[in-house]
């Protein structure tokens, strides 16, 4: 950045407090999880790990985790395909009714995620499914299927649809066309947008409140409903393991195809 | 194209197990989906995500249809028949027609605090020569994003609470405590902290497009960066801008977790109001009818930004 002073003053300044904000609760429950006091002291009144044991000691929490990870895993799991064969059949072939579809597709980011959450419930109440964990995750990648599709659709672009046609040329049928050229030109996009949706669907909070009950409560409702007055430190050590699990996605995702892709402009 | 049958052929040349496994896959495929059928694939590839959202809009629908029963509150069931009851009661209360403004006016805040500093934020990502500050820019901004909502609204807690940190460290100084937490502020600034990440990645892209050299000719003719900024960046950066906006008015409009933990039930946002509706009075007509309100108002502000500025990065490109 050449130019003037003033210009970098004003936007580091501004960049900084941005930084600072954004760090700001994560560090802060990193720090109270270690206290060794009964409640948040400033300054700290000590270091210990009794609320990791004490976590691991919190049966309803282990059980919270092992079912937002099975969630998330399903949710992932029914995202792949779903987004991945809707963003290839938008993105290649000219459709009729391709603006229609689009719009359609878009509903989940559309309507309010409360809404989204009492239509579920409703739904999955008059099905009699409400109470069981799987429509969880069909719920939450319903949801989120937008980040899948437009994951996998910015990744389209990377396919030149002429490598399939001399594929076909050079006689490979459909099935192998699909498998060697076009998933391998659209996997970091697959990645991406898998990752994201496990992410998302581990700290969703809103939908699960509604589809959720206490024999299936998931950790960022379980979370919430533990949230009192007085503050603890226990929940601090719970969030911990969502800033772990985050910071292992944002490896992930830089390792695989870069955080840098999220800057492209189209 | 037919798949053969793998030959019976002697051991010593069988063909390797992939070739033969991908030979019955393709057998199996041209079974089920013969070339004739090769007009219609893309609809096929589209089925699963259609049927998907298909569960959403049958929800929609039961909700549509509730909301115009009201209740009967000696039976706590729906009445039969069909009336216009319970849009009537939300447009007649003052107390529904408060939060709907609360929501709205926190809407407007919460999205021109968070553009004022996500632009900048996103516009030196964009621009700085150092990778590893973009890097940390980058992490910085995914790590909240991927803590999720209620982990980042109960850090805030700690911080803000009433025996939080700030307190202490005022009771420290012998000053008296402050009334942070459980206020319209708290919930204002628990949001933008919770919007900048989308802000910013969807600012982003807008500001990658924008080429320096432009900026460069601009100082080069004598204006400062401020105005470069005034009628150079931020002209060019508006579909960014667009879109940012709309996302974030969009989601604080319609926000939960914020008003909850940070507001205490002291400043309930429409979202909160429809889940006490619910669970609270137990009235899923009322709820129902609120939810369509939402819906409705959300739908006609988003419908009117886009009549005005366009679409933005959030435009429908057709086929490639």
């Amino acid at each position: 950045m050449r130019s003037g002073r003033g210009k970098a003053w004003v936007l580091w300044s501004m960049v900084i407090v941005v930084v600072v904000t954004l760090a700001l609760p994560t560090l802060v429950i990193i720090g109270a999880s270690f206290t060794s006091g009964d409640i948040i002291r400033f300054p700290p009144e000590g270091l210990s790990l009794r609320w990791y044991r004490a976590l691991w000691d919190l049966g309803g929490f282990r059980a919270a985790l092992g079912r937002t990870a099975y969630v998330s895993v399903l949710c992932t799991a029914l995202a792949i395909p779903v987004g991945t064969l809707a963003a290839l059949a938008l993105a290649r072939r000219r459709m009729r009714f391709a603006r229609t579809i689009q719009v359609y597709l878009l509903l989940p980011f559309t309507i309010p995620l409360v809404v989204s959450g009492i239509s579920m419930m409703m739904l999955f109440g008059e099905a009699r499914v409400l109470g069981q964990l799987w429509p969880v995750g069909v719920a939450l990648c319903l949801i989120n299927l937008p980040f899948m599709i437009w994951a996998v659709s910015s990744a389209v672009n990377a396919l030149d649809p002429e490598l399939e046609n001399a594929a076909m040329n050079c006689g490979a049928p459909p099935v192998t066309v699909f498998l060697t050229v076009t998933l391998p030109a659209v996997m970091p996009g697959v990645i991406t947008g898998a990752l994201l949706m496990f992410i998302l669907a581990f700290n969703e909070f809103l939908v699960s409140l509604f589809l959720t009950d206490s024999r299936t409560v998931t950790l960022p409702v379980q979370i919430y409903n533990s949230i009192r007055n007085v503050i603890t430190p226990d929940l601090a050590a719970v969030s911990v393991v969502y800033i772990v699990v985050a910071l292992a996605a944002i490896w992930v995702l830089d390792r695989l195809v870069g955080l840098e892709i999220f800057l492209k402009s189209k | 194209m037919t798949a053969d049958a793998p030959r019976p052929a002697s051991p010593a040349h069988r063909l390797p197990l992939r070739w033969r496994v991908m030979d019955r896959v393709e057998a199996v495929a041209a079974a089920l989906w013969p070339a004739a059928f090769r007009r219609a694939t893309p609809w096929a590839f589209l089925a699963p995500a259609l049927l998907l959202v298909g569960i959403l809009l049958i929800g929609l629908g039961y909700l549509v249809s509730d909301s115009l029963h009201e209740l009967n509150p000696a039976t706590y069931r729906l009445r039969a028949e069909y009336s216009a009851g319970n849009y009537e009661a939300i447009l007649h209360k003052p107390v529904y027609l408060a939060v709907l403004w609360r929501s709205l006016l926190a809407a407007v805040l919460v999205t021109a605090l968070t553009l004022v500093f996500a632009f900048p934020y996103a516009y030196v990502m964009v621009r700085t020569r150092s990778g590893a500050l973009r890097k940390l820019l980058l992490v910085s901004l995914f790590l909240p994003f991927f803590i999720g909502q209620v982990v980042r609204a109960y850090g805030w807690l700690i911080i803000l609470g009433k025996q939080g940190l700030v307190n202490q460290a005022l009771e420290g100084l012998g000053l008296p405590a402050a009334t942070l937490i459980y206020t319209y502020p708290a919930v204002i600034f628990g949001l933008v902290q919770y919007m900048l990440p989308f802000a910013v990645l969807m600012l982003a892209p807008a500001l990658t497009a924008i080429h320096e050299e432009v900026e460069l000719a601009s100082e080069s003719l004598g204006a400062d960066w401020l105005r470069t900024f005034r009628h150079i960046v931020i002209p060019m950066a508006k579909p960014g801008i667009v879109g940012a906006s709309v996302v974030v008015f969009t989601l604080t409009l319609t926000d939960f977790a914020m008003p909850e933990i940070l507001g205490g039930g002291t400043n309930d946002f429409i979202a909160n109001t429809i889940y006490d509706m619910f669970f609270q009075l137990s009235n899923p007509g009322l709820a129902s009818a609120l939810s369509t309100v939402l819906v409705a108002v959300g739908s006609l502000i988003v419908a009117l930004v886009f009549r005005l500025a366009g679409t933005g990065t959030l435009g429908l490109r057709s086929g490639s």
